[in-house]
């Protein structure tokens, strides 16, 4: 042979060798898991975080494999920005989780009933079924099945500081809008504000709109979405919903929302809140926990936002927003069921809602709101003055962005009311 | 049979000869091995072509699959009302349809071409002057060099965050309006309707100044000293130098500046995406923003994958639109 021929075949060699290797491996490392944990009470749970506090998913998970230190839990955590997008993309290439969080409804990516018609969850037994508050059936399943197992009950209202109220000379909250718009330009001239809004983001903002939406057009016609869905309402048609987003304008010129509101984003809200500089902010109920372990001296609340009637028309949203599901796909199904149905027990559904601060999916008649975070609400939950959220009913989650971005354009004055309820009933019929 | 026709029977009853008849083999059997120079010709013929085809094939596959069946397979679900996961039906072109009657995209598909024409043009220019600038006689030319090429090199996503925070409502431009006494011009820079846009031009032209400075310090290395010395001798000035001399002998300089520039701003996403998410209220919505917008947060696939080969036809019209200008280009 040649010195070139030689030389040339162990380049040839060197280059191979390393990439035939490189393909053999991964091929190799993707096949060992499943394997493994075929036999035993071994099983994978995903779910989203937003912050570092410890989650309620990952505290609960903890405490069965203490129980049962047979049981091996790998905990996937994602972040919440991109959560649904994994998840549907790992159902789709079938090497999700074994338990995944899911959200009842159709609103987003993580939502039951379009994974279920793409037929990756699977249906859960009775006790999940037990879990499933009233009215919301449809919205864990098709044809009676449910698909998740709710642990608790999350209540989306206001979450207002009541020591930086009082710091701010709002001893009693508003009675009703009216007395809201009032309180505002106090505030604004205190360089103050009532509500602290993140423009940017158009889960904050959407839920802005539907909290107006509540007094306006889910308190006077609960059915309000089941009409949409079969064709005889429209967004744009409804005038509670023209009233409600006039009603965000209405907040906006009464300097309601803290400056460059409609550029800020969830920071500048949790910001404010914690500073007092804003005494408001339509969240979830559950921050108010988050919130307390960042500013431990003040006291957050649970409150509904004044409707125009008065504390007589006053309605909020509770629903049940999270579930536990299980991939249609497992192969731990046993063991992820076990862990459901321990899940379901009451000891457990109520330490996962005092963990998240949320209210527990069952026995509400016994829960002691006067010490709670959830006392100015109670009247509300207890006389059944309450609907689930909304665009977890809506057809897809598109309605529920254009509201998003549509109370953006309201704040920023590019859109009409009108031209945001014509965008969200074209969004539906996408 | 001899020992020269192992390969093949071809060249069998040739005399096995030294120099090899053809070229092509020439190294081989001039090494000295005169007894296998006809072998060799004779592997050629079929053993060895073969054998380079053979080799290239797991390449060409892998290229095949991921750049072109992917694409076509994308392309593919243009045509279809699948959301991303489960079962889907063909729909024609109803998505196609719905992009050029939806006035908010149309308005995005401007949005692209603005920020894609706007950022290549004002960052050549920009890559021009300093391009010119630190060419030759600034002693600090090669520090100044490194620190203007920088902003192409350091991550889009990581910075667009860091001109987030400049430009925020309490950030650092509207803190100092503020301090100057000219509070009254501070604003949500990136939340205002009529700044969002221009806001995120200049963080687009920042990134992108660097790379053009650098092709045209290349381009200039290319101009004729004496040429510019004769120039000047000749009573020319420093701007008739530049049009008459500089320029012309830039011009292919130019030309792969702008091609690269425009392919590259057509489809761009990171700092969009970072900077406004595409508001306020879709105010900065481009191609690519609604393509993510729609194929995976909104769960549309189809309607994104149309968007996607829209924007994929947009930009191979331009690049082969400046590969037929750049090569009717007289001093090629």
């Amino acid at each position: 042979m040649t010195q070139q021929r030689c030389s040339a075949g162990f380049r040839l060699a060197a280059l191979a060798i390393p990439t035939v290797a490189a393909l053999a491996l991964t091929g190799c490392g993707g096949s060992s898991s499943s394997a493994s944990d075929a036999e035993n009470q071994e099983f994978s749970l995903t779910f989203a975080t937003s912050n570092t506090v410890e989650s309620p998913y990952e505290a609960l998970a903890k405490q069965y494999m203490q129980e049962f230190p047979d049981v091996k839990i790998t905990l996937n955590p994602q972040p919440n920005d991109s959560y649904d997008q994994v998840v549907r993309t790992q159902l789709q290439a079938g090497n999700a989780s074994d338990v995944l969080v899911t959200s009842p409804g159709s609103a987003s990516g993580r939502s039951i009933l379009p994974l279920v018609e793409a037929g990756f969850l699977e249906p859960l037994s009775e006790s999940a079924a037990a879990l499933v508050p009233e009215g919301s059936e449809a919205l864990f399943g098709p044809d009676g099945k449910v698909y998740g197992l709710a642990p608790e009950i999350t209540v989306v209202g206001l979450v207002a500081n009541d020591t930086a109220s009082a710091a701010a000379g709002v001893g009693t909250f508003p009675e009703d809008f009216a007395g809201v718009l009032e309180q505002c330009g106090a505030l604004a001239a205190d360089n103050k504000s009532m509500f602290a809004v993140a423009g940017t983001a158009a889960p904050n903002t959407g839920l802005l709109g539907m909290q107006l939406a509540a007094t306006r057009v889910y308190s006077k016609d609960p059915d309000w979405n089941d009409k949409r869905a079969a064709g005889e309402v429209t967004f744009a048609g409804t005038e509670g919903w023209q009233q409600a987003l006039e009603a965000v304008v209405d907040l906006k010129d009464a300097g309601c929302f803290q400056k460059g509101a409609e550029g800020a984003g969830f920071d500048v809200v949790t910001k404010a809140l914690v500073s007092g500089n804003s005494l408001a902010a339509f969240i979830p109920g559950p921050s108010n926990k988050q919130l307390k372990t960042t500013a431990d001296d003040q006291d957050f609340e649970v409150r509904g936002l004044p409707s125009e009637g008065g504390a007589e028309d006053d309605f909020i949203y509770a629903s049940a927003n999270y579930a536990y599901s299980i991939n249609a796909a497992s192969k731990n199904k046993e063991a992820a069921e076990t862990f459901l149905e321990w899940l379901a027990k009451p000891e457990q559904t109520k330490a996962f809602a005092e963990i998240d601060g949320a209210l527990p999916v069952t026995g509400l008649e016994d829960y002691d709101f006067a010490n709670s975070a959830y006392k100015n609400v109670a009247d509300l939950i207890m006389d059944k003055k309450y609907t689930p959220l909304p665009n977890s009913k809506w057809s897809n989650a598109a309605v529920y962005d254009e509201l998003g971005t549509g109370v953006q354009g309201l704040l920023t004055g590019q859109k009409t009311p009108a031209q945001v309820l014509e965008a969200m009933d074209a969004a539906w019929d996408q | 049979m001899t020992v020269t026709s192992q390969s093949t029977g071809l060249q069998a009853d040739e005399p096995a000869n030294g120099p090899a008849p053809s070229t092509q083999s020439s190294g081989a059997s001039r090494a000295g091995r005169p007894g296998r120079g006809s072998h060799q010709s004779s592997r050629r013929r079929w053993g060895l072509e073969f054998g380079h085809w053979w080799w290239a094939l797991p390449g060409i596959a892998l290229v095949f699959a991921v750049h072109y069946v992917a694409t076509g397979i994308g392309g593919f679900f243009a045509f279809t009302n699948w959301s991303g996961i489960g079962s889907f039906e063909i729909v024609g072109f109803k998505n196609f349809e719905a992009i050029f009657s939806d006035p908010a995209k149309i308005h995005s598909l401007g949005n692209t071409l603005f920020f894609a024409f706007g950022s290549v043009l004002l960052g050549n220019i920009l890559g021009l002057l300093l391009a010119l600038g630190l060419n030759r006689v600034v002693k600090t030319r090669y520090a100044l060099r490194t620190l203007f090429f920088m902003p192409v090199v350091l991550s889009p996503l990581a910075t667009a965050y860091i001109w987030k925070f400049i430009f925020d409502f309490d950030g650092p431009i509207n803190t100092l309006l503020n301090t100057i006494g000219a509070g009254h011009l501070a604003k949500p820079w990136l939340a205002d309707p009529h700044w969002a846009s221009w806001t995120v031009l200049v963080v687009l032209t920042w990134s992108s100044t660097g790379f053009a400075m650098v092709i045209f310090m290349a381009g200039l290395t290319s101009v004729p000293n004496e040429v510019e010395e004769a120039a000047a001798i000749d009573g020319a000035n420093l701007w008739q130098r530049f049009q008459h001399v500089t320029l012309p002998a830039l011009r292919p300089a130019v030309a792969i500046a702008m091609t690269l520039g425009i392919v590259q701003g057509l489809r761009v996403f990171d700092p969009i995406m970072a900077l406004t998410s595409g508001g306020p209220a879709g105010a900065t919505e481009t191609l690519a923003t609604e393509v993510y917008k729609q194929a995976f947060a909104l769960g549309n696939f189809g309607g994104g994958a149309a968007l996607a080969l829209v924007l994929a036809v947009i930009i191979l019209f331009f690049a082969v639109l400046q590969q037929r200008l750049t090569r009717s280009n007289p001093e090629d």
